[in-house]
């Protein structure tokens, strides 16, 4: 009998665990398509969190399907977008915007330049969060001249103005019913923007869907939905679209699609897989500040002692080009005639002999008695890197060079880059439209690792303060002249060595189309996409 | 009895109290500094002033035991505080991706049940047969697969291939099974070899071959082993649930389902102190709740462990 007692205990415990699972609710996947497919579902690995304009929490991929921006970057340079055109002053600090009559938040409200004001000095109140991105600094206030102009008043004659108004964030425009107390900075109460995208329904870590805008001022969206589904698991992901679950997956670095299944993927041939042109560049941090690498014989020795082709070819599976220089020649002021600098074991070798590191008859060379042994940190969720290392490993095997590798969780990684205590260390800028003057203007920021990298180099003043001037140039030749002073300096001082250029994929079924790519990588075009059979 | 189970309610207090000390001591150990890695989270650049205000608005400027003694207070009122990375409230985080884990946890649990009692039983019943030894074969194979490989063998086998689940994410019934059969393979493995070991046992017993004198049938002799026998599983299931409650981690990932292994894993990466200490502390009360239960169970059908304890 006793054990008749237990039973039912154990029944009734059961049983109450069930009854809590089933009041969650179940919610069935809506919008399920019947005949023609309108709804999109692509998978990320992160929820959408918070999406508003002017925080840095949310997905931005998100924030850009609902917030807009005066102008838009595209490869043909800065294009009008909510404002319709514009106009800078002969000083070069003040830009007059025409806003579009034509543009509605989607609860109804008018976008004026009231509104537009609101948001600008939302993001001004909140200085200290958007301090990374130079503009926030130079911007000295915004006048509003009559219902569709603003005046955008700056301290100095900011060049990248334009460029870093049209980023993904902070500089989007949310509806001035979703301010709390005439703020953005401690939240919004609803994601109410311009954009050819409404967020109808979130499910936090579950799934989020978007519907197109109907009454949207621009081109209109051709599907009627897309479904942010999120998937923490990459193997999850392929199997979610083997199945047909999933329509379409998007990423850079290895964040969505790590490169051997995009290799896999293409092989079988039953999905489209695309690349976009190069992007970000991934480079080496070399510390300057550091003992053995502080020599740039060493430096520029390590630079020859790597064979990038290889790594492009092989580890990388052809995804990403072979970079010569730290920046793209195609990113803007960036085409610098630079020497390039190949694998040459021999050249690499010949500068280790110079900088007094001789060969010892264990293979690695040494200096007064130390050994040549130098460490390289890597995030070990980034299985690519750790592959990238070992392969370096070898190579500087053959310089004579002993290669440590350590992998480290994200955090601790991040926390190395800023306190500068590496002699090697990994750094991916972040892409077009930020590259160059973002990515340039963070190197004077010690937070970042490539500050710490630069500190010891000999002309490190005047690097920052040439960054400093050469945003607030004026003069399109001069600005030139600094930004080949700049990139020259970094180049001959060997502070990195490049290795890759790398691009956004995109993996999808071959019913979709329209699938492209927009400047920054953090962003994709929806509205481009349909479904044709 | 009621003595017994006064003095083991009272002896829980002083355990959670050591938890959650050990818990927020090492946590605190951790050479990341939280107000930068709030600062980080949030794309902030951490000069010294931003960590500065940023330690200040955590609390992290007062010393550790005052911290702690706050923290223990608030707790005690179900308040851990805000996360670090979105300011929401810690402990609505939790109450939202709680009953997630709970149902998964509870369809594991009966999957457990039905399929650990029937094959034990049958293995039993026909000791040795080709039957039982191919069972035990599949139970010894189940055990040695971890579990994410198992979640995605299934995942490939019966949402990809044969079409009759859907691969992952939380959407009607059909979705929680495959979850729920990847949780509940190790333990349907455990149980079913020890209802099956302890009902071989018992076959040997004087009890059985008296029932069997009697003329009793085949069935009823079976239903008094069967009694007999699944004590000590029942005080292993006791253990079993907050395990299966907290050992959700993996499959949650794998099968993006939105409880709270996976809230737990990402406050993890994203050093969220609040919420990993949250999460602690409600494991912490599971297991010793749990433990309590067996206790007073056992202690209810044996006299002798209530005078030795």
């Amino acid at each position: 009998m006793k054990y008749n007692k237990i039973i039912v205990m154990i029944l009734v415990l059961a049983l109450s665990f069930s009854i809590v699972g089933c009041s969650t609710s179940t919610t069935e996947t809506s919008g399920e398509m019947n005949g023609e497919k309108t709804q999109l579902v692509y998978a990320s690995t992160k929820d959408i969190r918070d999406i508003n304009p002017h925080a840095y929490s949310g997905e931005m991929a998100a924030q850009n399907m609902v917030f807009e921006s005066l102008v838009i970057n595209t490869e043909d340079g800065v294009k009008p977008w909510l404002a319709e055109n514009w106009e800078i002053s002969e000083d070069g600090k003040t830009y007059t915007f025409k806003l579009r009559k034509d543009v509605k938040f989607t609860d109804g409200e008018v976008f004026t330049a009231a509104a537009a004001k609101m948001n600008i000095d939302a993001v001004m109140n909140n200085f200290e969060r958007h301090a990374w991105l130079e503009l926030v600094n130079q911007i000295d206030h915004v006048d509003i001249v009559d219902e569709f102009t603003i005046d955008l008043v700056l301290k100095n004659p900011y060049y990248p103005t334009l460029s870093e108004l049209a980023l993904t964030r902070p500089f989007r425009f949310i509806s001035p019913n979703s301010f709390i107390d005439g703020n953005t900075k401690d939240g919004v109460n609803g994601y109410i923007g311009t954009g050819p995208w409404v967020l109808s329904e979130h499910k936090e870590n579950q799934y989020a869907i978007f519907t197109a805008n109907e009454s949207y001022w621009g081109e209109k969206a051709k599907l009627s939905a897309v479904k942010w589904q999120v998937m923490p698991d990459h193997q999850t992901i392929l199997l979610a679209l083997e199945k047909g679950e999933i329509d379409l997956l998007f990423g850079a670095d290895g964040d969505m699609i790590d490169l051997d299944s995009f290799k896999a993927l293409e092989d079988r041939g039953e999905y489209v897989t695309v690349m976009s042109e190069p992007i970000a560049s991934r480079a080496i941090l070399l510390n300057s500040n550091k003992q053995i690498t502080g020599d740039i014989k060493v430096r520029e020795a390590l630079q020859y002692a790597i064979d990038k082709e290889a790594i492009a070819e092989g580890i990388l599976n052809g995804s990403e080009s072979v970079a010569d220089t730290l920046l793209s020649p195609t990113v803007p002021y960036c085409n610098v005639d630079l020497e390039k600098r190949s694998y040459d074991i021999d050249k690499a070798s010949k500068l280790l002999d110079a900088a007094g590191w001789t060969l010892g008859n264990d293979g690695y060379r040494y200096k007064d008695g130390a050994k040549m042994e130098i460490t390289i940190y890597y995030n070990s969720d980034n299985s690519q890197e750790r592959t990238i290392s070992e392969y370096m490993q070898d190579n500087f095997k053959n310089a004579g060079v002993s290669l440590n590798i350590v992998g480290e969780e994200k955090q601790a990684f991040l926390d190395r880059q800023k306190t500068g205590e590496f002699d090697l260390q990994y750094s991916l800028s972040w892409g077009t439209p930020y590259d160059p003057q973002s990515y340039v203007s963070s190197w004077r920021i010690p937070a970042h690792g490539d500050y710490q990298a630069q500190v010891g180099l000999e002309k490190k003043t005047w690097l920052d303060e040439m960054i400093g001037n050469v945003m607030i140039e004026t003069d399109e030749n001069r600005r030139q002249e600094m930004y080949n002073e700049i990139l020259t300096y970094i180049h001959d001082a060997s502070a990195y060595i490049p290795l890759t250029y790398s691009r956004t994929k995109a993996v999808y079924g071959p019913s979709l189309r329209g699938v492209g790519f927009n400047v920054s990588q953090y962003e994709i075009p929806f509205e481009n996409m349909y479904f044709q059979q | 009895m009621r003595n017994y189970i006064i003095r083991r309610i009272l002896f829980i207090i002083p355990i959670l109290i050591g938890i959650t000390f050990i818990s927020f001591l090492l946590i605190n150990l951790n050479t990341s500094d939280p107000a930068e890695v709030a600062l980080r989270v949030n794309e902030i650049t951490p000069t010294d002033e931003a960590v500065a205000a940023m330690r200040e608005e955590l609390g992290l400027d007062k010393p550790f035991f005052e911290r702690y003694i706050i923290w223990l207070g608030n707790s005690l009122r179900f308040d851990f505080g805000n996360s670090y990375i979105n300011n929401k409230s810690v402990s609505d985080e939790m109450l939202s991706a709680l009953p997630a884990t709970l149902y998964l946890a509870a369809i594991a649990l009966m999957m457990i049940l039905g399929i650990s009692i029937v094959a034990g039983i049958l293995c039993a019943i026909f000791e040795d047969s080709i039957g039982d030894k191919t069972i035990r074969g599949i139970i010894f194979v189940g055990t040695a697969m971890p579990n994410f490989w198992v979640g995605l063998l299934l995942m490939w086998l019966f949402a990809v291939k044969l079409d009759m689940f859907p691969t992952s994410g939380m959407s009607g019934f059909s979705s929680v099974i495959l979850p729920a059969a990847t949780l509940s393979l190790s333990y349907i493995s455990i149980y079913t070899r020890l209802i099956r070991n302890n009902m071989v046992q018992n076959k040997n017993e004087n009890y059985v071959l008296y029932t069997r004198v009697r003329g009793l049938k085949n069935w009823t002799v079976t239903k008094h082993i069967f009694r007999n026998s699944i004590q000590s599983s029942i005080t292993a299931l006791g253990m079993s649930i907050p395990k299966l409650i907290a050992g959700t981690v993996i499959v949650e990932n794998i099968f993006a389902w939105p409880g709270i292994g996976r809230l737990c894993v990402s406050a993890i990466f994203n050093r969220d102190y609040p919420i990993i200490q949250a999460y602690i502390v409600m494991m912490a009360l599971l297991f010793v709740v749990c433990n309590l239960i067996v206790d007073i169970i056992s202690a209810s059908l044996d006299p002798r462990i209530r005078r030795t304890t």
